[in-house]
């Protein structure tokens, strides 16, 4: 057997690799941390979930805050008590939601991807690319945080709404740092914005750094390397997306009911499967929803190899700049940002899911006496990476069983974009 | 109680920083400094990068960096005069190695300071200090990631600064933190690292107080690295995440100076934490003219009235986030009409960070001073309430250590 660590994943993983014929035969994956945030939430105030929470992670805080508010939201609405959130509220909690995916899967690109790549192989990116792809993360964190007051790690969002109150003057400046952040990423990631009109020949002939990185694929024969079961989840309801699972390329609805978290004998992290499963999560999901021209050709031949899953990402950096930009222009700011909730329950239950960036992200909570009993978190790593068995291999493990050596193997279980201190809470 | 007395207390010595120790002080300060640099740029830097000439790469001009240097001056608390010893500074930055490990965390520092602000502070993060070591910026992963902290640590031994990000877990032999193929703690690997370095820096909550890890009822047994550490200059910089700004404060004070700044006695720097958020707050006029949001989305919100009300602990925090501000300036908490949860405060998971009036929160400062609620007394009262939040600030200043917080049974 070898071990393998993996650093630059927000914390640390292990790889326990087993070799048959010069080739991976199964592959474990350990998580070594462990904080225990379920447990501090016990008998906890509700509302003290929601200053908690985002601190889950430090990359996707806002999808943990986002979760919590929906959360306790759906307590109140299964007690039987009105939630009214206006459309100027949701359209401000998408924006925020849809930076922090932005700005994730640049950082993914240049601090993760590229540098492994470079590893491998010659690939002509340098740090200067990440420099100015940095002016660009930068701008979109401005974005979050007029409406956020900050990032990572806000409280904005509350059951009923958000807290801020936008004036034309922040809808205005917002604009103007995502027209910097487009502008940056029109010239480095990809020439042509119009995301659903880009295709393979596109993206090959493209002088980007995503033409750049497709090449390397192609000249290093990886495009196809990668695959895992083809069968995607996605829990969280938003503008774009809606509760389903997909096989292959059709889907079909889904309830939170049949997730099952299962502790495991090494390591804190838990497997998670759906109605007995593994399936995957993240940006290929969705655009398997969306069903892209580029995706939709990817995967006829790659099906959901390395080149799909990074697209996949990749591309949707785009639609969502694209869809921030909307949001920014149909906010009604005569709209209220908050309507009170009446939130005198003493018993009950509430479930979420919000898109992380990385995946579909759970969140239920149990309360009793005006107090938290239960609460549990299911985060988008738990379904990527979960450890299943030789017959039946998760996700990652799947994608990375028959590869030649750890390297490349490597690369495969980065472009899941995994989160350790998530998947550890 | 009145106003005089109110005054009294807000303004106490130990509620104040001494901004201006005089002539004498900053003379010889700026001759110490001179010398400093002078010796630092002697050295050898550790990486061949040219700050004047990436800042120009980027389009940044001279005049945009001196103007950068002299905010950094005003935030390290230093007088205008000092503005060129700080870009000096910052250009001799990369003789001063600084390692950066991650503990138990959410790594929230590590991306807020990817994030840092200044004009072209991210270039000075990422190419001007030598960052030797940091797991989630460096090209190295694994087993060479090892071997490359191994060589930080002996070639720099006795001069790097170590910035520690996160808590360390010491329940059941610090099972719930273990780093790298021997299985080695994060307790261990604290100490291993910390042996040779200068200086250690907490960074963030979890390494300086324990963080929402040592919450109640703290499975893990997080302590923060103060616990951890001895016999070392340590500098916390608390807060959830902390402000890139005073992270990048310290190294260019201990650069300028060869030493650590000014602390209190929770060994926070003074440049940063000498004064509360009430104090330089956006909304203080409206506290003093009474004059609160009682409910998110009311008028009162709409016209950025005092958010106290709403759950600000801005009175008991003590942080220069009201006047740093975050992600480039763009905005901080209480700007977007959120309270304040004391993030920078031991212990604020515990006592702070309720998402409700502080009126329904129980707690009660040292000297039982926070009222029950405003509403139920009048006006009159809100003095009494002022009064105990002076009280209770101007303890945590001069006692400094962990403040007693009373939480009524069953409140946990």
């Amino acid at each position: 057997m070898r071990v393998e660590l993996i650093e630059k994943i927000e914390g640390e993983a292990k790889l326990e690799y087993k070799f048959k014929e010069n080739k991976i035969d199964f592959v474990k994956i350990v998580f070594p941390h462990y904080r225990g945030i379920e447990e501090i939430l016990r008998n906890r105030p509700v509302w003290d979930a929601l200053a908690i929470n985002p601190r889950v992670c430090g990359i996707c805080g806002h999808a943990h805050l986002f979760a919590t508010v929906r959360a306790i939201e759906n307590l109140y609405q299964n007690a039987g008590i009105d939630v009214n959130i206006t459309e100027k509220a949701k359209l401000i909690r998408e924006i925020t939601l849809f930076c922090e995916h932005i700005q994730n899967h640049l950082k993914w690109i240049y601090l993760v991807i590229v540098p492994i790549m470079k590893s491998i192989a010659k690939i002509n990116i340098d740090q200067n690319s990440f420099l100015e792809i940095q002016k660009a993360i930068v701008n979109i964190n401005r974005v979050l945080a007029i409406f956020s007051g900050q990032w990572p790690h806000s409280s904005y969002m509350v059951p009923g709404g958000v807290v801020c109150d936008p004036t034309n003057l922040d809808i205005m400046q917002a604009r103007n740092f995502l027209k910097n952040a487009l502008y940056i990423v029109e010239k480095r990631v990809f020439e042509n914005m119009a995301f659903e009109e880009i295709t393979v020949s596109e993206l090959e002939k493209s002088r980007t750094d995503s033409g750049k990185i497709f090449r390397f694929l192609k000249e290093n024969s990886l495009l196809s390397i990668g695959k895992a079961n083809d069968r995607y989840l996605i829990f969280g309801e938003h503008s774009f997306t809606k509760r389903v699972k997909i096989i292959k390329t059709v889907s079909y609805p889904v309830k939170i009911k049949y997730v099952k978290e299962k502790s495991q004998k090494s390591g804190f992290a838990k497997n998670v499967t759906y109605k007995n499963n593994y399936y995957e999560t993240g940006p290929l999901a969705r655009m398997m929803l969306l069903k892209p021209n580029l995706i939709k050709q990817l995967h006829r031949v790659y099906k959901d190899g390395i080149s799909t899953r990074i697209f996949a990402r990749v591309l949707e950096i785009l639609f969502l700049l694209k869809k921030v930009e909307a949001h920014l222009n149909s906010i009604e700011l005569s709209q209220k940002s908050y309507n009170h909730i009446k939130t005198e329950i003493k018993e009950g239950f509430g479930e979420s899911a919000v898109e992380a960036a990385r995946g579909s992200l759970i969140h239920k909570i149990w309360i009793e006496k005006n107090r938290i009993k239960k609460y549990e978190i299911i985060t988008p790593t738990q379904w990527n990476l979960s450890n299943g068995t030789l017959q039946n291999p998760a996700t990652a493990q799947k994608a990375m069983i028959g590869l030649k050596n750890s390297k490349l193997a490597e690369l495969v279980f980065r472009t899941f974009d995994v989160c350790s201190v998530c998947t550890t809470h | 109680m009145n106003r005089e007395h109110l005054r009294g207390l807000f303004s106490a010595k130990s509620a104040r920083v001494n901004t201006n120790k005089g002539e004498e002080y900053y003379n010889s300060l700026y001759e110490r400094c001179k010398a400093r640099l002078e010796e630092l740029k002697k050295l050898k830097p550790v990486n061949n990068v040219n700050i004047m000439e990436v800042l120009e790469d980027e389009g940044i001009n001279r005049r945009d960096f001196l103007k950068w240097a002299s905010a950094m001056t005003a935030t390290l608390m230093l007088p205008a005069s000092f503005t060129p010893l700080v870009a000096e500074a910052a250009e001799v930055m990369n003789r001063v190695p600084v390692i950066w490990i991650e503990l138990q965390d959410c790594a929230g520092n590590s991306e807020a300071l990817l994030r840092s602000d200044g004009p072209k502070v991210d270039e000075i993060i990422l190419d001007i200090i030598s960052l030797e070591f940091h797991e989630t910026l460096m090209a190295a992963a694994g087993h060479q990631a090892e071997e490359q902290l191994e060589d930080a640590m002996h070639h720099f031994k006795g001069k790097y600064l170590l910035f520690v990000e996160g808590a360390i877990p010491l329940a059941n032999g610090g099972v719930y933190g273990t780093i790298g193929a021997s299985g080695e703690t994060f307790e261990e690997h604290l100490h291993r690292v910390a042996k040779d370095a200068a200086a250690v820096v907490a960074v963030g909550t979890c390494a300086t107080f324990g963080g929402v890890p040592a919450a109640a009822p703290n499975p893990t047994g997080a302590v923060g690295v103060m616990d951890i550490v001895k016999g070392k200059p340590i500098v916390n910089i608390p807060a959830c995440p902390a402000n890139p700004a005073n992270m990048v404060g310290v190294i260019l004070h201990y650069v300028l100076t060869g030493q650590i700044p000014e602390l209190d006695s929770l060994l926070r720097p003074k440049f940063a934490f000498g004064y509360r958020i009430h104090d330089n707050c956006e909304r203080r006029a409206h506290f003093d003219a009474g004059e609160f949001v009682e409910e998110w989305g009311d008028e009162g919100a709409k016209n950025n009235f005092c958010l106290y009300k709403v759950g600000c602990k801005g009175p008991m925090t003590f942080n220069n986030c009201s006047i740093i501000r975050y992600n480039e300036a763009v905005n901080w908490p209480i700007g977007a009409g959120h309270g304040c949860i004391g993030c920078s405060e031991p212990d604020f998971w515990d006592k702070y960070a309720y998402e409700r009036p502080m009126a329904d929160a129980n707690i009660k400062a040292p000297t039982g001073g926070v009222e029950k609620t405003v509403d139920e007394f009048g006006l009159g009262l809100l003095t009494a309430a002022a009064v105990g939040i002076g009280i209770h600030a101007a303890f945590s200043a001069v006692a400094g250590k962990k403040e007693e917080c009373e939480i009524e049974e069953g409140d946990r």
